[in-house]
C-alpha cells in the first residue's frame, strides 16, 4: 500500500500558544493530537512520526561562488517544519480525509506527499 | 512511544506538583523558581513530541526524567548549587502506575505545609498552593478568584520573598507548630474548595479542577500520623460529599437549579460513600469542628431520597450547633431555611425578617433570594417576584442571575405583577 508523508507545519501560532498554557491545558491540547493518532492507528494508518528540533538547522546550497551554508530554514520562512508522520494508505483521497479533522490545523498547514515506492517502478 | 496509549486525568498537573515539589526539597526553597521552571520546560517539550511520536509507555517517568535532567544541567552550570548534583540525581524517576504519591507524597505535603505558613498572608497562602502544589497557572489562579492576573502573580512573588527571607524550610513541622500549620492547611483547603464549588461564570473546567485538587491535597495530608486528624476526616468528608452533586447542581443548559430540583440520580454514590465513611472516621476524638457540622448537614442531605423526606430537624439542629460555635450571617441565612423547611415558610419569612437589619447582609442578594422563595412556598406569589425583584437589583453572578430570572418568570406566571 502507497506511504504517504505528512509534514506539520507552524506558523508561529504553535509557538505562542504553547509558551503561555498551564499544566492542564497542555494536557487537554496533547489529548486532541492523542486522540486524532489513536484513531488513525487504530485503522493500521499511522506508521511513525518524529517531531523535529525547534530553531535549529542548516541550509547548503552549492554554485559558482562555492558552498555556502546558512542557517535556517526559520530565517526566510513564516512556516517552519515542525515534524512529520508517515502515513498508510490507497490513495491521496483516503489520507485528505484521514488529515482532515488534524487538531493541527489549528496551528499552521499540512502537507501530504506520497512517498514514490522504488520496488514498484 | 505509541499512538494507542492515553492519558490519565490530571496527569499533568499532579506531575508538576510532584516534581515541584520534590526539586524543591533538594534545591531548597529559595530556589523554587528554578524547580518550576525546569518542570515547566519538560511540560512544553512533551507537548512538542508527543503528537509525533505519541505517549510514552510510562508518560509519568518520562515528565520525571525530562524534568530530573533539566535540573541536573542546572546545577552542574552552578557554583553554588553544584554540591545538590548528587542528591537531584537521586530524585526517583522511574515511578512505576500507582506509586508516584508513595515516592513523592511525603514532598508535596511539605510544599503544602510551607506555602500555608502562618507568615504568609491567607490570600498568598492560596495563590502559592495552587501554583505550586497544584500546578495551576497564574492565568487559572486569577480566572478562579475573580481578580487580575497581575495581582495574582504579585502575591506570590511576595510569598515567596517572605518564605526565604524568613528562611521558611521545607519539612514536616512538628508539635504546636504542626498544629498551627495544620489548621492554616485545612483553611486554605476549605477556600479553594469552596471557591470552585460555587458558581461562578465561565472557566468551568478550571472550578472542577479546583474542588478535585482540594480534594487531592486533602488526602496527601491522611499520609501521615501527625497531620491524620479527625478534623481533616470531617473537612474530606464535606468535600467529598458536595463534590457528589457537582454535576447535578446545573441543568443541561448550564442553569443553576435548586436542591429540589435536582436529579439525585446524577449525585455520585461513589463520592458519597467515600464521604460517609470519612465521616465515620472523623467521629474518633471528642473534638467537634465546624468541618464536622458542616459534613453532617452535607450527610444528611446526600442520604435523603427527596426534599420531602430529608432529615430536616436533624439539619436544624445542626444549624444551631454551627451558630453557636462559629455565629456568622450565612450560617443564620441558611439555619432560617431550615427552619422554614421544620416550622413552616412562615416561620422562616420571620427568621430572615430579622436578619435584615444585619449590615453584613444589606447587599447580599441571597437574603431577598431566599424570603422570595419562602413566600413562594407560602403561596404569595406577587412578594416572591419583589423579593427576586430586590435580589436581582444586588450583585451576584450570572448564573445566579439567569436562576433568579428564571425564578422570577414563573412568579408572573402565577399572576404576580411583572416586575
Amino acid at each position: 500500500m502507497p506511504k504517504y508523508l505528512l509534514v506539520a507545519r507552524d506558523d508561529g501560532r504553535w509557538q505562542t500558544a504553547s509558551g503561555e498554557m498551564s499544566p492542564a491545558q497542555m494536557q487537554e491540547m496533547l489529548q486532541t493530537y492523542g486522540a486524532w493518532g489513536e484513531r488513525v492507528a487504530k485503522q493500521g494508518r499511522l506508521k511513525g512520526g518524529e517531531k523535529l528540533r525547534d530553531g535549529q538547522g542548516k541550509v547548503l546550497r552549492g554554485g559558482n561562488s562555492g558552498l555556502s551554508v546558512t542557517d535556517g530554514p526559520f530565517v526566510e520562512s513564516k512556516e517552519v517544519i515542525g515534524g512529520f508522520w508517515i502515513l498508510e494508505a490507497p490513495g491521496y483521497a483516503d489520507v485528505e480525509k484521514l488529515v482532515s479533522d488534524h487538531p493541527h490545523l489549528n496551528f499552521g498547514s499540512l502537507e501530504i506527499r506520497e512517498i514514490e515506492d522504488m520496488g514498484r517502478a | 512511544m505509541s499512538h494507542e496509549h492515553a492519558l490519565v486525568d490530571h496527569l499533568f498537573r499532579e506531575c508538576a506538583g510532584q516534581m515541584v515539589s520534590a526539586l524543591t526539597r533538594v534545591l531548597g526553597p529559595d530556589h523554587l523558581d528554578i524547580a518550576e521552571e525546569v518542570v515547566q520546560d519538560a511540560l512544553v517539550k512533551a507537548l512538542q513530541t508527543w503528537p509525533y511520536r505519541g505517549v510514552p509507555a510510562n508518560p509519568r517517568g518520562w515528565l520525571f526524567s525530562v524534568a530530573r535532567n533539566g535540573a541536573l544541567d542546572i546545577v552542574r552550570r552552578d557554583a553554588l548549587l553544584r554540591k545538590k548534583l548528587e542528591p537531584v540525581f537521586a530524585i526517583p524517576t522511574d515511578i512505576e502506575v500507582g506509586y508516584a504519591e508513595e515516592a513523592f507524597g511525603d514532598d508535596e505535603l511539605a510544599m503544602v505545609l510551607m506555602c500555608c505558613h502562618t507568615d504568609l498572608p491567607r490570600d498568598a497562602r492560596v495563590a502559592l498552593t495552587l501554583k505550586t502544589a497544584g500546578a495551576f497557572s497564574v492565568r487559572e489562579i486569577a480566572a478562579a478568584f475573580l481578580c487580575e492576573p497581575a495581582t495574582i502573580a504579585q502575591r506570590i512573588v511576595r510569598a515567596k520573598r517572605t518564605i526565604v527571607e524568613q528562611e521558611i524550610r521545607f519539612e514536616l513541622p512538628r508539635g504546636d507548630e504542626l498544629r498551627a500549620r495544620l489548621d492554616s492547611v485545612l483553611d486554605v483547603l476549605y477556600l479553594l474548595f469552596n471557591e470552585g464549588y460555587n458558581a461562578h461564570e465561565g472557566e468551568s473546567l478550571v472550578r472542577q479542577e479546583l474542588c478535585h485538587e482540594a480534594i487531592r491535597l486533602a488526602r496527601l495530608l491522611t499520609r501521615r500520623d501527625e497531620t491524620d486528624i479527625p478534623r481533616l476526616h470531617a473537612l474530606l468528608a464535606l468535600m467529598l460529599l458536595q463534590a457528589s452533586r457537582l454535576s447535578a447542581r446545573t441543568d443541561e443548559t448550564g442553569m443553576l437549579l435548586l436542591l429540589a430540583e435536582q436529579d439525585r440520580s446524577r449525585w455520585d454514590r461513589t463520592l458519597i460513600s467515600a464521604g460517609m465513611r470519612f465521616l465515620e472516621s472523623s467521629a474518633a476524638g471528642d473534638e467537634v469542628s465546624t468541618y464536622h457540622i458542616q459534613a453532617g448537614i452535607a450527610a444528611a442531605h446526600a442520604v435523603a431520597a427527596d426534599e420531602s423526606s430529608t432529615d430536616w430537624a436533624l439539619i436544624l439542629r445542626l444549624y444551631d450547633d454551627l451558630s453557636a460555635i462559629a455565629p456568622s450571617p450565612v450560617v443564620e441565612l441558611n439555619r432560617a431555611v431550615a427552619i422554614a423547611m421544620v416550622k413552616g415558610p412562615t416561620a422562616g419569612i420571620r427568621a430572615l425578617e430579622m436578619l435584615r437589619a444585619h449590615p453584613a447582609l444589606a447587599r447580599y442578594y441571597l437574603l431577598p433570594a431566599i424570603l422570595a422563595g419562602l413566600w413562594l412556598r407560602a403561596g404569595d406569589s406577587a412578594r416572591a417576584a419583589a423579593c427576586y425583584g430586590e435580589a436581582l437589583g444586588l450583585s451576584c453572578t450570572s448564573p445566579e442571575r439567569r436562576f433568579m430570572q428564571r425564578k422570577l418568570a414563573e412568579c408572573t406566571a402565577h399572576g404576580a405583577p411583572a416586575q
